[in-house]
This record gives structure tokens, C-alpha cells and sequence, in this order.
């Protein structure tokens, strides 16, 4: 195997045009060549010394972050904890302390599993990514066109995820991510839900949008349009949790049966939508939700949050 | 003393282990090593039609293959011989062993392993343990009757059976006033230590030396002898630190095989597991189990009789569990008065991988059905839960279910301690609640042996058979040598693991350790003491029997200035007679089985300085998803003296995170093929330290009558028999009727609330 260093983003951009694929902290590339998901590319450029790429910076548009920023800097990076709070309720829910601290954004952006914990949250807050090649001037996708199966992208193999896009986000809004999990450290999705709620001045719903995460070949949206307009009680969240469970097209596997599976999605998308609102209308509920509320052990209705 | 309040004890392996310098076997590397991988089944039974390794054998970098062919052809196993080190003719589990090869790298053993091709003919697959019993079934092992089998009792599929009988059940069931009958059905889980087995092997003329992760080297080296032909003079087995082994690395499993590609490449070769081969090939896991059991009781909630039926799934070959079957059915009576008591066991042959030793064998399952079990009894008889327990347990002076009298136990106290502990009876969120189990565990004596030697600066070195699996038991020797001999912990060193240097001690299994090799430490230091004391007497002009040896000093008693340094004693000693001591001593036996009858007797239906637990578990559940969380968990041991506080704090906490596993999360899932469908830790889900609960702990330490060292039992295994019970309980009082299944995962307590029924 050939093993390059790239310290610019052009010799990066080259190495890609001459074959290689790219890694960053590896968590998904290394760990599945030693599960036998596929063997090691022959060639592998490391860009993760390319400075240029390791930034949050803001925009006229919104936040550009940077493909090589781990999670463990998204989870407490204060443009992202205040303004797009379900990236940072996923990102810190990530795998362990060294998943999170090595593993990258682009790379999970860019590994394209239907469970990635990040995947709902950048659908919700509208996000894009910013795909470069030697040949080409970048060009922005938005994930949900990105995103085209399991491991699966629309990007080329000489295109380089070089940041991800989130446009500004809207006065009385709030996120959310919320995910069903077994236990509380190394665990994979087995369902888990996003959520953009806007608010009127009245409290009632201007703008939602819900996403699904490990219940469709990619990571899904949820048409719940027909809240718009409507306050946020238990038939509000009963509506989203049916319309969730009905666009859900989840597998059976070792780790749930299509039933649960289908069931549990629209318990995560109440839960997100409930969090998402209260954090529009102003009140704190920690990164990441999860342990906020203990999802798992507790409703968001019992946790006493505070204005 | 509250655990807080006592010493703070540094083991001697944690420095090595906390910062990286210890050496594991993975890091072994020997001048001109090769590099096995071993050729499993892949498939759950079938016969050998074919096997050819040409292609293999010709590959650049492959030095050797061996199958069955090139092996002696011994059959072993303690309790059945029912295995060979290759399979030959027939292949009963995936793990199943056809071929090993020895090359110049990982990759090109891997690569050569694939190229072996092995043509079977299909049979069918035997994993359902009721089906396998029936007269149809396909017969496991269709030889069975011509193994070697000893005093175990077999049958059609049936590894080994047990019964223990006591009373008249029938009768007196006729008789109760309530009678409940249950149904409890257990996963098989696994050991799941973090550093997968390995072993390295070189050969020096017609000795060889093995480097092995196991638990057990003597027994390790006991297999490699049987198998290979072998006395023990010319097999030794060295173990560096281990990395965990949770019963998973006892027994002995393929030492023989890299012994024999060693001798056959002509060079050192070394086996490293992958996670997946962790998982798929040896043969230790926790048995799965179906349990029945019925128990009548009196109009005042005594039980008058239990009648008990349990399957364990034994897989492909019966590995250390002959003895399962009756330690199930000791587990199914419980710590718990019944007069009149039938409980039958067979552990069942299925083409799943073998189980075997792991952390109390059959405890924490068939103690999850029983305590389950004796919830639905106090219900049934309108008594609480704890009332009921206080009524019917086992206390001093009291009968066990073989008839064992008991002398003083704390199970009792437990109960107290640890209900107490929890707060038992405050009130509770709707979504919370506390279920109470109680448990227990044998000791084993067992002999076992030690050096112990001073040398001329008065540093020692305690060379110990016994072997430390991370318990710390082997760590805590120190302890007990030094106080025989006045001196402080650390002027010793620990020389262990090595067959070839250190007497013979059974390894780090059955709570064992310090139980035993405690015993010969400190023989093997009084004798020490006694060349101390007569060289003090002689230097001081006084009486050996009034010589004190205490804080590195030896000094007459009664004249503290007439001393001299145990220090200056072993300069004296290294002029003459050096400072030299051996122990082993009698070990202390077992109680008998009285007034009871016992089929396929494997020497467990009582037990030497029995262990009693009580553990009170607080979770929180999730209505809406079948998620269960345990916030706390409060725990009270009697496990006798207490030696080594943070060494057997450790042991608990260790245990209880291992009983949430089996009780919430881990479980391992068959495909009808026979296959492991979760055989990798992102689908087998182990506790994490972010899932610690808050533990509280009490030892109830009292006076045992014919104990371990000090008055202690053992504290091992003991810990993780209690908590799977009490989460149990406490989920059947937030769901209104226990679970049943074990793992009781989110999904299974989901069916059980509203949303099975969408």
C-alpha cells in the first residue's frame, strides 16, 4: 500500500486525481478493512495536516466548517452548541473520547452510512458540502443529493470533501438530535432522529423539518409540513411520531426487528421535535440530549428543564 | 471499617499495566518467527470429505500445514473425551478446528488458510436443546458411547446429567398451599476479555516452551502433554501479563497446535486472535439455558417443595462443563430451605460453539430464573419480596439444599446490608423501581503450592504456581507473606507465571487464588520465619520462640532494644544456610452431601466455605422504547475476611458491570445454521464505563468456620451471580411481569409493554 502525507490541499487534490482515497482520522476506514467491509485502497493520502481544512469560520452565508474538524470540537465549539445544536447533540454522542477526537466530519460526511449520527442533524439545518478536484473549480452539493445509498455518494473519486456548508440559521429556532441507544459509550444508531423547529412569537410551529437516521438505505426526511401552524402538544408530537414510523423503511437485524425499529424512529422524532422547540423557545437543554434528558430512562416532559 | 477507611494497596503488575510497559503476548517476538492462522469449519456440522492443502503448502512463504493427519490421534477432555486438536471426519461448530498453518507473515498465513479447500458433506444442524433430546435428532456426536466418560453421565446428546433429590417433591408439592411454575430462557453470553488470546511456541531440542494467554498453565500444560504425547519435563508454559480473562481463557485450547507448527516448521511461531476468532472458536462462552421450576408453599409462605428442569446448551464438545449440570441445579435451589427438593439437569450437545468456564459458571443465569422465580413466589403469597426471602433463605445453623450444615454465614445480614443500602421501601418515580437477589457461590479447596526465598539484602521473591488473571489475587501474596515475615509488601517480588519454575497450583479459576495459594505463601513464609526467629535467637542470645518479627525487625519479646534487621539476618543466612521456604499445606474440605440423592455427583452439591451475596439494583425504564437503566446498585457480600479491600472492591464493582451486560445488553444470537450472528463487539454489546452505575458496597465479614487464609473465602466469581436476578425484578415491577428472556434487551421488554401488542 502507498501512503502519502498531503500538507496542502493541492498536493491532496493531485494525490486523488492519481488514485488515491483520502483519510483523515481513519475511524472508519481502518476499522472496516479490519472487519472485512473492504480491504485497504492501495493508495491513501492523509489530509489531515492540511490547515486550510481545519477551520470553523463564518460566512455572509452562515458557518463553513472545515471536513478535517473532529467531533470532539464540534460538540463544544460555541457556533455550533448555540446556533446548530443537533450537530453538536450527534456529535457528541459519536463512538468513544478517541472516536470523537480523531474522527472527522468530511469523513463521516463522506463514509455515507445510514446510521452516522451527524447525517439527520446537517439534513435539518439545510447543510451543503464543498467538493473540490483538481480539475474543477468547488462546487457545493446538498447532503440530501449527496447522499445516494450505503457508503454511497454522488461525489467523484477525485473530489475532495473540503468543508461543510450551514446556512444561517432563523430567529426562535432550535435543533435537535436524538438516538435510541442501547448503552451510553461505542454504540452504533439503531434508530435516531433529527429536528429544525422554528417558532412563531405565539409559540406556534413556523418552520420543521425532521430527519431519520439507520432506517433507510440513507439518511431520510420526513415530510411533517402539516404541523406548520400548529403549537407544540402531545397531538403535534403524535403526529410526527406517526409520520416518522410511516416513512421509515427500517431492516431487521441483530440489533432490532423492523417492528421496533419502526416504532422507536418515531419515538426519537417526538423527542427531537419536543427538544428542537423548547431550544427555540429559549430553553436550555444540554448537548447532547441524550444525556439531558437520559433518553433511554426518561421523558423530556420529567426533566424539569429551565427557561 | 468501611471500604474507605482501609489501606490503599498498589498492585505490583499496575504500574506496567497503566503505562504501557507491560508486556503482553502480542508483543513477543522471537529471532525467525512465523506466523500461525487457523483453518475453522465455518460451517455448524458436517462430514469431511476432502481436505487439500496442496495450494497452500505451495504458496511462497508458507512453511506448514497440519491437519489431523499429522497430529497423534488422542481424544480429550476432561469429564468426555470427546475432542481431538483437528477435526477429523466430522465438524461440529464453526470454530472447529480442520487446519493450522504456520508462514512468514500474518497476511500470507491468512491468504494460505483460504486456500486450503475442505469438501464436507452437510448434516443437520442441532441448536434447539429440546428438539436435540428427542429419540430423532441427529446425534451430535454419534459415537458418543465408546468416549471415555469417567463418572459423567451421559445420554442421547446429553454431554452430562445431574439430579439432585431430596425429600419427596411430589408429595409434598400435592400438599402446598400455592404452587407457581415458570419458564425462564437464557441467551448464551461470552467471557469477552480484552485481549484476545494468544500463544507462542519454540522448541530447543525435545523441550518447547509455550508462551500462552491462558488462565490455567498448568492445565494448558497438562493438554499439550495428553495431546501431543509429551511428559511434563519437556513442555513448559510461561504466561507474561494477561489481559483479561474472565474464565474465557481457563482450559486448555491451542497451546498443541502451535506447539506442533512449531515442531514441524523447525521454528518459533506465534498465534494471535483476532476479535472475531475471540468470539467464534474457543471453547468458552456461558451456556444458554431453558429453565423450568415449580415451588409449592405453605399457607405462611415457607416453600415445602421445588421440582426444577433445566437444559444448558453444552455446543459441540462438553470442554469443562461436566460439573455444569449439578452446579445449575444447585443454583435453582438456591441459598434457600426446601425441604423436599427434584431438580433434573443435562447439559445438552448442540453444534453451537462448546461453552464452558466462564465467571461463575451457570450462576448469574440460572440465579436470574430462580430469583425471577422467587419474586413470582412472594407474589403469589401476597409477601414482600425481601420479607419473603428473610423467611425462606439460609442462615447459621440452617440446611442447605443437599443437606449441608451450615456453620456461621452472613446471607441474612446481606439482606439487611444491602436493601438498607439502597433505601428498599422509599418511594419511587412511576418509572423507577428496586428489585432485591440474593446469591451465593462455593469456595474450592484445592491444593496448591509456593516458594518462598530472602535474599542476602533481605529483598525476596514469593514464585507462586498460581497464576493472575487481573483479579489481583496473586498481587495481594504480597500481603500475606509480609506479614508473616514482619516486613513491608513491597520487598517482594512476584515471580509467576512459569510451570517449569513455581510447583503446581490449579490457575486463576474458581475464585481459587488466594483461597489456596494464600495457604502456601504463608507456609512457605513460616518456614522463613522459623530460620528468622533461630538466627535472631542465636544473634540476640535468647529464645527463638520469643523472637517477634514485625516492621523489618526481628526483637525479643518483652525487650524491643535487644533487635536486629531482618536484613542483616538474611546477609547472615547468605553465608550459610539460605533463607528458603516451601508451602502448600492440606486444603480445607469439602462438607458432604447429606440426606440427599445425587445422579452424575461432580463433587458440587456442597461447598467448602460457601458464599452468600445480596445485591438491590435501581433502575429506571423507558416506556415508550423498552430502554432500561441502571442508576444504582447496592451490594453486600459475605465472602468471609476480607484481605485485600480495593483488590476485592474491584472483584464486586467488576462483577456487577458484568451482570448488567448479561442482564441488559449481552447475549449471543444464533442463525438457525448454527453460526454466531453478533460474533464482534459493535453487535455484542459489553458495558461501558459510561454505563457505571453508582455501587454501593458492603462486606459482611464474619468468622468462617474451615476457610482460606485469615478466615477469607473467595471473591471472584461470587459478584457477578446476583445482579441479572435483581434487574429482573426490579423491571418485572415496572413492567408487571418478568421478562423471561435473558439479555432482557430493550426490544424484549418492549413486547412486553403496550407496544408488543401494535
Amino acid at each position: 500500500m502507498q501512503f502519502s502525507i498531503a500538507t496542502t490541499l493541492d498536493d491532496a487534490l493531485a494525490a486523488l486525481a492519481a488514485g488515491s482515497r483520502p483519510v483523515a482520522g481513519g475511524s472508519d476506514l481502518v476499522v472496516g478493512a479490519r472487519h472485512g467491509k473492504g480491504s485497504l485502497p492501495d493508495s491513501v493520502v492523509a489530509i489531515d495536516r492540511i490547515a486550510a481544512l481545519s477551520n470553523i469560520e463564518s460566512t455572509p452565508t452562515g458557518l463553513r466548517i472545515g471536513s478535517t474538524v473532529t467531533h470532539a470540537i464540534l460538540m463544544e465549539h460555541p457556533d455550533i452548541v448555540n446556533g446548530y445544536t443537533a450537530l453538536a447533540d450527534a456529535s457528541a454522542l459519536v463512538g468513544s473520547p478517541s472516536t470523537r477526537n480523531i474522527g472527522t466530519l468530511g469523513g463521516n460526511v463522506m463514509n455515507a452510512s445510514p446510521a452516522m449520527d451527524t447525517g439527520a442533524p446537517l439534513n435539518v439545518l439545510g447543510a451543503s458540502v464543498e467538493l473540490q478536484s483538481a480539475e474543477d473549480e468547488s462546487h457545493e452539493v446538498s447532503v440530501a443529493s449527496l447522499w445516494t445509498g450505503p457508503g454511497k455518494t454522488s461525489a467523484r473519486p477525485d473530489e475532495l470533501c473540503t468543508a461543510i456548508l450551514l446556512p444561517h440559521r432563523p430567529p426562535r429556532s432550535g435543533s435537535a438530535y436524538v438516538r435510541l441507544e442501547y448503552r451510553r459509550a461505542m454504540e452504533i444508531a439503531v434508530v435516531g432522529a433529527a429536528a429544525s423547529v422554528e417558532l412563531h412569537e405565539d409559540g406556534t410551529i413556523a418552520e420543521v423539518r425532521v430527519a431519520l437516521a439507520a432506517v433507510a438505505p440513507t439518511i431520510i426526511s420526513v415530510d411533517v409540513s402539516a404541523i406548520i401552524g400548529a403549537s407544540v402538544d402531545e397531538a403535534t408530537l403524535a403526529a410526527v411520531a406517526a409520520a416518522a414510523s410511516e416513512r421509515a423503511t427500517p431492516i431487521s437485524d441483530v440489533r432490532a426487528s423492523e417492528k421496533y425499529r419502526r416504532h422507536t424512529v418515531g419515538v426519537m422524532a417526538r423527542r427531537a421535535v419536543e427538544a428542537a422547540a423548547k431550544r427555540a423557545n429559549g430553553e436550555h437543554i444540554a448537548v447532547p440530549v441524550n444525556r439531558a434528558v437520559g433518553v433511554g430512562a426518561a421523558t423530556l416532559q420529567a426533566t424539569g428543564v429551565t427557561k | 471499617m468501611t471500604i474507605a477507611e482501609m489501606p490503599r494497596f498498589v498492585r505490583a503488575d499496575g504500574p506496567d499495566k497503566v503505562t504501557g510497559t507491560g508486556r503482553y503476548i502480542a508483543d513477543l517476538s522471537l529471532t525467525g518467527m512465523l506466523h500461525a492462522k487457523l483453518k475453522y469449519a465455518g460451517i455448524s456440522h458436517g462430514r469431511i470429505v476432502a481436505i487439500n492443502t496442496a495450494a497452500a503448502l505451495a504458496m511462497p512463504g508458507v512453511v506448514s500445514v497440519l491437519t489431523a493427519d499429522d497430529v497423534p490421534d488422542v481424544r480429550y477432555s476432561p469429564g468426555v473425551a470427546d475432542r481431538t486438536l483437528f477435526a477429523k471426519d466430522v465438524v461440529r461448530f464453526e470454530g472447529d478446528v480442520v487446519a493450522a498453518v504456520a508462514a512468514t507473515t500474518p497476511e500470507i498465513a491468512a491468504a494460505a488458510v483460504a486456500a486450503i479447500e475442505v469438501t464436507y458433506e452437510e448434516l443437520p444442524v442441532v441448536g434447539d436443546l429440546e428438539a436435540a433430546l428427542k429419540a430423532d435428532s441427529p446425534l451430535v456426536h454419534d459415537s458418543w458411547q465408546t468416549y471415555e466418560s469417567g463418572e459423567t453421565v451421559q445420554g442421547h446428546n446429553i454431554a452430562s446429567r445431574s439430579s439432585l433429590d431430596r425429600g419427596d417433591a411430589k408429595a409434598a408439592m400435592a400438599t402446598a398451599h400455592t404452587v407457581v411454575t415458570s419458564r425462564y430462557v437464557a441467551d448464551g453470553s461470552h467471557a469477552a476479555p480484552i485481549e484476545p488470546r494468544g500463544v507462542v511456541a519454540q522448541w530447543e531440542g525435545n523441550k518447547v516452551t509455550i508462551w500462552s494467554s491462558t488462565q490455567v498453565p498448568f492445565d494448558a500444560r497438562s493438554g499439550v502433554c495428553e495431546t501431543l504425547g509429551l511428559p511434563t519435563s519437556r513442555v513448559r508454559i510461561i504466561v507474561p501479563h494477561l489481559g483479561g480473562g474472565f474464565g474465557g481463557k481457563c482450559g486448555f485450547h491451542f497451546e498443541a497446535h502451535i506447539a506442533a507448527l512449531a515442531r514441524a516448521a523447525k521454528r518459533p511461531v506465534r498465534l494471535v486472535f483476532s476479535r472475531e476468532e475471540e468470539f467464534r472458536a474457543p471453547d468458552r462462552r456461558r451456556e444458554g439455558m431453558i429453565i423450568d421450576i415449580t415451588t409449592g408453599l405453605d399457607a405462611d409462605g415457607a416453600i415445602v417443595a421445588r421440582i426444577g428442569h433445566a437444559l444448558l446448551d453444552c455446543g459441540a464438545y462438553i470442554a469443562d462443563g461436566a460439573f455444569f449440570p449439578q452446579l445449575a441445579a444447585m443454583h435453582i435451589s438456591g441459598p434457600y430451605k426446601v425441604p423436599n427438593l427434584f431438580i433434573d439437569a443435562s447439559l445438552v450437545y448442540t453444534n453451537h460453539q462448546p461453552s464452558g468456564s466462564v465467571r461463575a459458571p451457570t450462576a448469574p443465569t440460572a440465579c436470574w430464573a430462580l430469583e425471577s422465580h422467587t419474586d413470582e413466589l412472594a407474589a403469589a403469597a401476597g409477601i414482600d419480596p425481601v420479607a419473603f426471602r428473610k423467611l425462606n433463605c439460609v442462615d447459621t445453623g440452617t440446611e442447605g439444599p443437599t443437606g449441608q450444615l451450615f456453620g456461621e454465614i452472613g446471607l441474612q445480614r446481606c439482606i439487611d446490608a444491602a436493601t438498607s443500602l439502597a433505601g428498599y421501601g422509599t418511594d419511587l418515580p412511576d418509572d423507577e423501581a428496586i428489585g432485591v437477589s440474593v446469591g451465593w457461590w462455593p469456595s474450592f479447596g484445592v491444593p496448591s503450592g509456593a516458594f518462598v526465598k530472602l535474599d542476602s539484602d533481605g529483598f525476596g521473591q514469593i514464585v507462586t504456581g498460581a497464576q493472575e488473571c487481573g483479579t489481583g489475587a496473586v498481587m495481594t501474596l504480597r500481603q500475606l507473606a509480609a506479614e508473616e515475615l514482619g516486613m513491608d509488601p513491597e520487598n517482594f517480588e512476584l515471580v509467576y507465571q512459569d510451570t517449569s519454575a513455581a510447583p503446581w497450583d490449579l490457575g486463576a479459576t474458581g475464585s481459587q487464588t488466594l483461597f489456596n495459594n494464600g495457604r502456601a505463601v504463608i507456609g512457605a513464609s513460616q518456614q522463613i520465619a522459623e530460620q528468622l526467629r533461630e538466627l535472631a535467637a542465636n544473634e540476640l542470645e535468647a529464645a527463638a520462640a520469643d523472637i517477634v518479627l514485625a516492621n523489618g525487625m526481628a526483637s525479643v519479646k518483652g525487650s524491643p532494644e535487644a533487635s536486629i534487621s531482618i536484613a542483616a539476618l538474611a546477609g547472615i543466612a547468605a553465608g550459610g544456610e539460605l533463607l528458603l521456604g516451601h508451602g502448600s499445606g492440606t486444603p480445607p474440605e469439602a462438607p458432604e452431601a447429606v440426606g440427599t440423592t445425587c445422579v452424575g455427583d461432580q463433587g458440587v452439591a456442597a461447598w467448602v466455605a460457601p458464599q452468600f451475596s445480596c445485591h438491590a439494583v435501581h433502575v429506571k425504564l423507558d416506556r415508550d422504547t423498552g430502554v432500561v437503566r441502571v442508576l444504582d446498585v447496592s451490594a453486600a457480600h459475605d465472602s468471609g475476611t476480607i484481605i485485600n479491600p480495593v483488590g476485592a472492591s474491584g472483584q464486586v464493582h467488576g462483577g456487577i458491570l458484568m451482570g448488567i451486560g448479561q442482564a441488559l445488553t449481552e447475549g449471543t444470537t444464533y442463525a438457525d445454521d448454527g453460526r454466531q450472528v453478533n460474533a464482534g463487539l459493535l453487535e455484542y454489546k459489553l458495558q461501558t464505563a459510561a454505563d457505571t452505575p453508582e455501587i454501593r458496597l458492603e462486606f459482611v465479614q464474619i468468622n468462617t468456620p474451615n476457610a482460606g487464609p485469615h478466615g477469607a473465602k473467595g471473591i471472584a466469581e461470587a459478584p457477578n451471580v446476583a445482579t441479572p436476578g435483581a434487574i429482573s425484578n426490579a423491571i418485572a415491577k415496572l413492567v408487571g411481569s418478568p421478562v423471561r428472556q435473558l439479555p432482557m434487551t430493550a426490544e424484549r421488554i418492549w413486547e412486553k409493554l403496550d407496544g408488543g401488542a401494535q
